[in-house]
């Protein structure tokens, strides 16, 4: 066990979070604090440790005890520190802390009373079980910013509903406006709203501290998930309220067309090749101006589409998608998809590939350029590449050197440095399963 | 004391970054965006009201520019060059999406600038950033939903069929979001330090690390997965997590875990209906045999496909809800607006709109928090509506001056 850590140097140096987060949403909040040398303490309770540290495995019951086992077990790895755990916990300490037990509980609260910020994004009511409301938290600190993080939020009558990233997505209309018409939505692949849904309550926190910073005053955020969800679909309902236009209307979502702006082509084409999993590659084309127009055609080699009444304007491209779609997929069938993506592009037309992960870690040459996978080190896993923090900051960059924790790694430094417990006490904390 | 009350920042007008502003402004900032003579590329994105177009009537613009100022200024031209230098002199954040090195020759550049005001927090958000190979790539939203990731985790359970993109600007959006928080971190810095800095945000940097799990998965264990209908990636179909409803609507059943407690009630509501079939076995209680069951079968599943087959959505999700599950019914966006929750949270806020004669509801963006002061309270500006009043409140410019220069078409 270490003490007190070494956290880079940075605009939140001195800044303490108490980070109660688990899953995906909570942990990005915070995790974008530690770039900035926030001491985040990430707190696990003693007998149930993150679930990401796990690989996703079940976290209740006697499931919660074959965590242990996993990570006791002679033949696992020596790791328990897993890729998502290490990516969304970089930077951060890690203590348990029984917080049902009275003595868990007292400890919090001197926690409180040291600490800037405090974030988790636990079902409703639960701070309020332990006694330890935004009432108690502000008696305890005024200048806390406390962010909680839900689905639903915690005021109004959905305020003990639950939800992940999939659900708010589900919930606010994201999932409905992402798909191919008279289909079921495609939605998204992966917890959208676990990550941008993280990155809105992390602003929310930075705001926070902010303020704090500004007035002296604390301030509680009661962030609901759903409720930024909308906020990304905020055209939608200025057009059902001013031209009655729902989105649940035939022929939307329109798959990766273009409704507005009024643009066309704009749409995804199947060209050369499969991924390792066999499915279709394709590559993503729009032209948005007539001279892009015009360029595609002259690089397709098809200059009587020029003179064709069906194409001629932006107009008459949209009525006739269905054919300029088919012309278009001719022309990509057949060829590679970064080298469309190159001729297209430079003949200044809009042409991507559709990059999974692979291709953004192995083919991506500005993400290389930008040097988006910095090696890390850490004591259990050795080195390896990291996702890094993307903005760049002239005089106070961001860090990105800083790993996840290992279990219990920084109890030494948090209970005997900061709350002044002596090795004594805390023995007789471990032993009484409160630390 | 809203968050941003007493900053200034100052936009030039930009489809990718017009959220940003947005975002400061509905927390107190005063933010100008400088706009071209003929409108921001975001006047002309449409939707627009009764479907006619007009600057001043375009829905889009609307959403992305609510409590900001509107100044109509061609910097392009040099006087109009010297107005907006003039007036992001005296702002604390400038915001900018133009291509690297467009800037310098205007004399907007972050080195001109700051040497005038070193306190000025000059945040470039562009596509790829400052530097690279594809800086000069021409992109849209969907363009970076494409490369990014986002399309190639999403799609449906169907090797051939195409990645799909969500609808509406969320490459934008997401990458805003992130531009915000490092601006508020660097107003923070400045508290104490008392200085600006340069912030460069590349949009395909941020979108590329917004997939989740995708590429720690690839770059630990070299995991490729498949598009699925309605879910997550993974390196294995799965089954469904869109449920049809006995109303004909969707329900989408995210289940990673279904603890004891959850699963006997469960059940109890399956038998009610008389779809329990074999999960009503004592073997099902285990947490060891169910939570393996729960990854790698499918009798789980097909249970509450049986059950929600016989119930409506809006009872799926709130007896679902009761339960634990964090179970939802996949809504049109505009269904949300009737729904007591977020009235009871204020989440709608009324802003009048002269163009249509009356007033309409705007979500709150992100946050419903008054203390931060997180609310649209003002109607995007009409183009060029506060061109006269800054060039002449802010920088003393005569009218006389403003007239002529609206004649030549520098200002509007």
């Amino acid at each position: 066990m270490t003490s007190k850590p070494q956290l880079p140097q940075g605009f939140l140096t001195g800044v303490r979070i108490i980070d109660f987060s688990w899953k995906t949403v909570g942990p990005w909040a915070t995790r974008m604090l530690t770039p900035y040398g926030a001491e985040v303490i990430h707190v696990e309770p003693p007998h149930r440790p993150d679930d990401h540290r796990f690989e996703f495995r079940p976290v209740y019951g006697d499931a919660a005890k074959n965590q242990i086992a996993f990570r006791d077990a002679p033949d696992s790895p020596a790791y328990y520190t897993t890729p998502n755990f290490s990516h969304l916990h970089a930077g951060k300490l890690a203590i348990n802390l029984n917080t049902r037990h009275p003595e868990g509980k007292e400890l919090m609260e001197q926690l409180v009373k040291v600490s800037d910020g405090l974030s988790e994004n636990f079902s409703g009511g639960v701070l309020d079980s332990w006694g330890l409301g935004w009432d108690r938290l502000k008696e305890l600190n005024p200048k806390l910013v406390y962010l909680s993080l839900s689905g639903y939020g915690h005021k109004g009558e959905w305020g003990s509903y639950r939800s992940y990233g999939p659900s708010a997505q589900a919930s606010s209309g994201l999932t409905f406006s992402s798909g191919l018409p008279d289909k079921n939505p495609a939605g998204w692949g992966y917890s959208y709203m676990d990550v941008t849904g993280g990155w809105c309550g992390g602003l929310g926190m930075m705001m926070g501290l902010l303020r704090m910073k500004r007035t002296g005053e604390g301030v509680y955020v009661d962030y609901a998930v759903t409720e930024a969800a909308m906020a990304m679909l905020g055209p939608f309902f200025l057009d059902y309220q001013v031209n009655n236009r729902p989105t649940r209307r035939p022929g939307f979502p329109p798959g990766n067309r273009s409704i507005w702006p009024e643009v066309a082509p704009h749409n995804t084409y199947r060209c050369a090749g499969i991924d390792r999993q066999g499915q279709d590659w394709f590559v993503f084309i729009a032209c948005e101006t007539q001279e892009q127009w015009e360029s595609l055609v002259e690089v397709m080699g098809k200059p009587e589409l020029l003179g064709d009444p069906r194409f001629i304007t932006m107009q008459a491209r949209r009525e006739n998608q269905d054919v300029l779609d088919d012309i278009i997929s001719t022309w990509t069938a057949p060829r590679r998809r970064y080298e469309i993506m190159t001729v297209l592009q430079q003949a200044g037309i809009i042409a991507v590939p559709i990059q999974n992960a692979e291709d953004r870690v192995e083919y991506d040459e500005q993400l290389r350029h930008r040097e988006m996978y910095p090696v890390i080190a850490h004591p259990e896993v050795g080195e390896f590449e990291m996702e890094r923090y993307p903005p760049r900051l002239s005089r106070t960059p961001a860090d990105n050197t800083g790993r996840a924790p290992i279990l219990k790694e920084h109890e030494e430094y948090v209970f005997g440095e900061l709350l002044g417990i002596d090795s004594v006490g805390m023995s007789r904390l471990r032993e009484g399963g409160v630390i | 004391m809203q968050v941003f009350e007493g900053f200034t920042v100052v936009e030039l007008a930009d489809r990718r970054n017009q959220f940003i502003g947005k975002l400061m402004a509905e927390s107190g900032a005063r933010v100008i965006q400088i706009e071209p003579v003929e409108g921001a590329p975001g006047r002309w994105i449409g939707p627009f009201a009764d479907d006619q177009p007009d600057p001043n009537k375009c829905l889009d613009y609307w959403w992305y520019n609510t409590g900001k100022e509107s100044a109509a200024i061609d910097y392009t031209r040099k006087p109009g060059a010297d107005f907006v230098r003039e007036i992001a002199l005296k702002a604390d954040v400038f915001i900018e999406s133009t291509r690297p090195g467009t800037l310098a020759q205007y004399g907007l550049d972050y080195a001109t600038l700051s040497a005038a005001n070193p306190a000025l927090i000059y945040l470039s958000f562009t596509d790829f950033g400052q530097d690279g190979p594809w800086v000069d790539f021409e992109m849209n939203d969907h363009a970076h939903l494409a490369l990014g990731g986002p399309m190639g985790s999403s799609g449906y359970s169907d090797p051939h069929e195409t990645p799909i993109g969500g609808q509406r600007n969320h490459a934008y959006n997401m990458s805003s979001v992130m531009a915000t928080h490092t601006i508020t971190g660097a107003l923070f810095e400045r508290l104490s330090s008392g200085l600006g800095q340069y912030i460069d945000v590349a949009i395909h940097d941020v979108v590329g690390i917004s997939t989740e799990a995708a590429v720690p998965y690839w770059l630990w264990y070299n995991q490729a997965a498949l598009r699925q209908t309605g879910q997550h990636a993974a390196v294995k179909y799965r089954p469904t997590t869109q449920i049809l409803c006995s109303d004909g609507k969707l329900v989408q059943v995210t289940m990673p875990q279904l603890p004891l407690n959850g699963w006997v009630q469960l059940v109890k509501w399956m038998e009610e209906v008389g779809v329990a079939g074999e999960l009503s076995d004592e073997k099902w209680r285990d947490d060891f045999y169910r939570a393996d069951r729960l990854r790698n079968g499918d009798e789980i599943h097909e249970g509450i496909i049986r059950l929600l087959s016989k119930v409506t959505s809006e009872e799926a999700f709130h007896r679902g809800q009761a339960l634990g599950m964090a179970w939802a019914v996949i809504r049109a966006a505009e269904e949300n607006m009737n729904l007591d929750h977020y009235k009871q949270r204020d989440y709608w806020q009324p802003i009048e709109q002269p163009e249509i004669g009356k007033t309409i509801l705007y979500p709150r963006a992100l946050l419903t928090n008054d203390e931060l002061g997180t609310r649209p309270t003002r109607r995007a500006p009409h183009l060029g509506e506060h061109t006269a009043p800054i060039l002449k409140n802010d920088l003393g410019v005569e009218d006389a001056v403003i007239e002529a220069m609206t004649k030549t078409g520098v200002v509007r």
